[in-house]
């Protein structure tokens, strides 16, 4: 039984990470209809530019762990922020128009630029967050230590999670969002400027997959060019999962795919850890082909 | 008439010209390919600044017996698909022999390709056992084999004491055939294989695989695999509060490893490989680690990437000695007369399959300073 609870642990901290990034993927697809293959990319950039503002600015040392983590998370979200815009206005606004076909080549050929830019710039070899500039103190859960830094992380994805959720369903701004991912047509007719609500969604969804990037640099310490691409591809199963387009199921499906792994890996095999999730993928697809919480189609975003 | 002449006499003397250029700027070109992109680019880019290194000193000592060396350079990728674009493109290109590359489902997708254009291929870190059974006379590699390590990996596992043993490989075919190897040794010997899985590759979290570990209760785990995920698993199970000895195979040999996990729970951590060139008395090796040094400012970072350099060594003596570029003439001369050829990472000979002969391996161990202590 400890063994169990162990592992919902571990499913739970990993499908955090999940649901951040899978918002992105949601959040886009909910008002453009497209899926953004380079939000992988923008998660690793998030971890990168963390460790280069970390190290630039020795934030740590001056005013202590809780305060540069929530400094640097600032400063990562809003610099990803506006790559995030920067991309839209390159690579998907001037495909408005075209079919959804090459906007989604228009998004694969940005995750391939994004890659190789960072590859060059950082070389390719592994980097590494500094170590123990996190404290490693442990709580004991119902018999279990639970590293701190876990707890916490949980509960930050969890935060932002529930704060994208109120900021889309109560202010003006989120309801915007909502009225252009049902009909842009008739939003630009009630007086909403549809483009710049496009340019806030890719505004929102890179500054929460770059906060995951720096999340995930700072717990596990290990970034390379790369990582985007496994951690994308999970979250846009969790996407799809919860049902895509729908912001609570993105969180739903990013927690039950974590858990799913982790349980798949400890009760059945770990080399059929993906085979098990994706299988469960399969199932709950063919039950719900809209996810599980994707039947709302109305208040899709 | 004359105007008639004239063209016939410049014709000529074009013909004359391209007829004699070559011989005049002699150049032999030899091939690398090796995966300058994709996951494991920090090999491939290490691969090649060694042997560009290796060809520019050629140069300046001379060229080969007068022929200066040429490295027409690939990128595989790290992608099968890719490698067999990569090995097309360049049998058009003229080469000699061709050198690379790192991973073995990578060079497997190119051999028959080199195979039929009738070049010779030295991969340089391929260590699948099936690669030098296929009958291909023109394949010859640098590293040992996978079967050589597993022996080497039950004998160690073995006279440290160890009977409780966890396997752990990614589902490579390095990976899983080492493990493979080493499982059916050790268990002959009535060790008890109390795990065996694998894990995926390129993830970050591993908590749920080392808390399944745990409960197995090893004495040991022998992980097989990379060392992106060696290290990470290293410091995962420090957090974790779990003491318990891990030993890699060579593909952690990688001072990133160290980087990766931290200090203190790289500290202990043991991994077979083929000696790294500062573990070396030679002459050759000090040689290569000052020039190595002088020309990007640091040490090598992998064995592998020294192996390149080894094929580049001995393909240049084959050349060199035979006066020749077939395939068959340096294949030849590679099997029946290089012996105990004073190489970077030790002496290399070859048998008749290609395979590099020769106990090649050893055991290190990281120090509490990150360091790789070669043990006795």
């Amino acid at each position: 039984m400890e063994e169990f609870f162990q592992q919902l642990t571990n499913g739970l901290a990993v499908g955090g990470i999940y649901a951040l990034i899978a918002l992105g993927y949601t959040m886009v697809y909910g008002v453009m209809k497209l899926i953004n293959f380079a939000h992988g990319d923008l998660f690793t950039i998030g971890a990168y530019l963390g460790l280069t503002l970390l190290l630039s600015f020795g934030l740590f040392d001056k005013i202590g762990p809780l305060a540069a983590v929530g400094v640097l998370a600032i400063m990562v979200m809003i610099l990803v922020a506006i790559i995030g815009a920067l991309l839209e206005r390159v690579a998907y606004k001037p495909l408005r128009r075209s079919p959804r076909l090459t906007a989604v080549v228009s998004a694969l050929g940005a995750s391939i630029f994004f890659q190789n830019t960072i590859m060059a710039i950082y070389s390719p070899k592994f980097l590494v967050y500094p170590h123990d500039i996190l404290p490693k103190m442990a709580v004991n859960i119902l018999g279990l230590d639970v590293p701190i830094i876990r707890i916490l992380m949980f509960l930050t994805s969890l935060a932002l999670m529930a704060a994208l959720y109120f900021f889309i369903q109560k202010t003006k701004i989120g309801t915007a969002i909502r009225a252009a991912a049902i009909d842009q047509g008739a939003a630009k007719l009630m007086g909403i400027n549809v483009d710049r609500v496009i340019m806030l969604v890719f505004c929102i969804g890179p500054a929460l997959g770059g906060a995951a990037g720096l999340m995930v640099g700072l717990y596990y310490g290990q970034v390379n060019f790369s990582m985007g691409w496994m951690y994308g591809l999970k979250a846009f199963t969790a996407a799809i999962l919860g049902g895509i387009g729908n912001i609570p199921g993105a969180m739903v499906g990013g927690l039950l795919l974590g858990v799913i792994e982790a349980l798949g890996a400890a009760y059945i095999s770990i080399a059929w850890k993906d085979a098990i999730a994706f299988c469960v993928l399969i199932l709950i697809l063919i039950v719900r082909p809209t996810g599980l919480l994707g039947e709302r189609v109305a208040e899709k975003v | 008439m004359n105007k008639r002449l004239i063209t016939l006499g410049c014709l000529t003397l074009a013909l004359l010209v391209l007829a004699i250029g070559p011989a005049w700027a002699k150049t032999i070109r030899i091939g690398l390919m090796c995966p300058l992109t994709g996951s494991w680019a920090s090999e491939g880019q290490d691969m090649k600044q060694i042997v560009e290194l290796l060809a520019a000193e050629t140069n300046k000592a001379g060229g080969i017996d007068g022929a200066q060396v040429e490295i027409v350079i690939e990128d595989d990728g790290g992608d099968p698909r890719q490698a067999a674009l990569a090995a097309t493109r360049l049998t058009t290109k003229d080469i000699a022999a061709v050198i690379g590359t790192y991973g073995s489902s990578i060079t497997e997708a190119s051999q028959n390709i080199y195979a039929e254009s009738g070049i010779l291929q030295v991969a340089t870190g391929s260590t699948a056992i099936r690669l030098s059974e296929k009958n291909l006379p023109l394949f010859f590699r640098t590293c040992p084999r996978d079967d050589e390590q597993g022996l080497v990996a039950a004998k160690t596992l073995t006279s440290l004491g160890f009977s409780k043993i966890a396997i752990l490989h990614d589902n490579t075919s390095y990976a899983k055939g080492l493990a493979d190897e080493a499982k059916a040794l050790l268990e002959k010997d009535g060790k008890t294989i109390v795990f065996y899985d694998a894990l995926t590759p390129g993830e970050r979290d591993y908590n749920a695989i080392l808390t399944k570990l745990k409960s197995a209760d090893p004495e040991v785990i022998f992980f097989t695999a990379y060392y992106p995920e060696a290290g990470m698993l290293l410091r995962q199970k420090m957090e974790m509060n779990w003491n318990v000895p891990m030993i890699g195979g060579d593909a952690t040999n990688n001072p990133d490893l160290v980087k990766i996990a931290g200090n203190k729970a790289a500290e202990g951590y043991m991994f077979l490989s083929p000696p790294v060139p500062a573990d070396l008395d030679t002459p050759e090796a000090k040689a290569f680690m000052t020039a190595y040094q002088g020309a990007y400012g640091s040490a090598p970072g992998s064995v592998w990437a020294v192996l390149a350099g080894d094929a580049y060594r001995v393909i240049a003596e084959a050349i060199a000695k035979t006066g020749d570029t077939s395939g068959e003439k340096l294949a030849a001369y590679l099997k029946a007369n290089l012996k105990d050829f004073p190489g970077l990472t030790g002496t290399v000979s070859f048998n008749d399959k290609g395979d590099r002969v020769g106990d090649l391996y050893r055991v290190y161990k990281v120090d509490a300073n990150g360091a790789f202590v070669l043990q006795p």
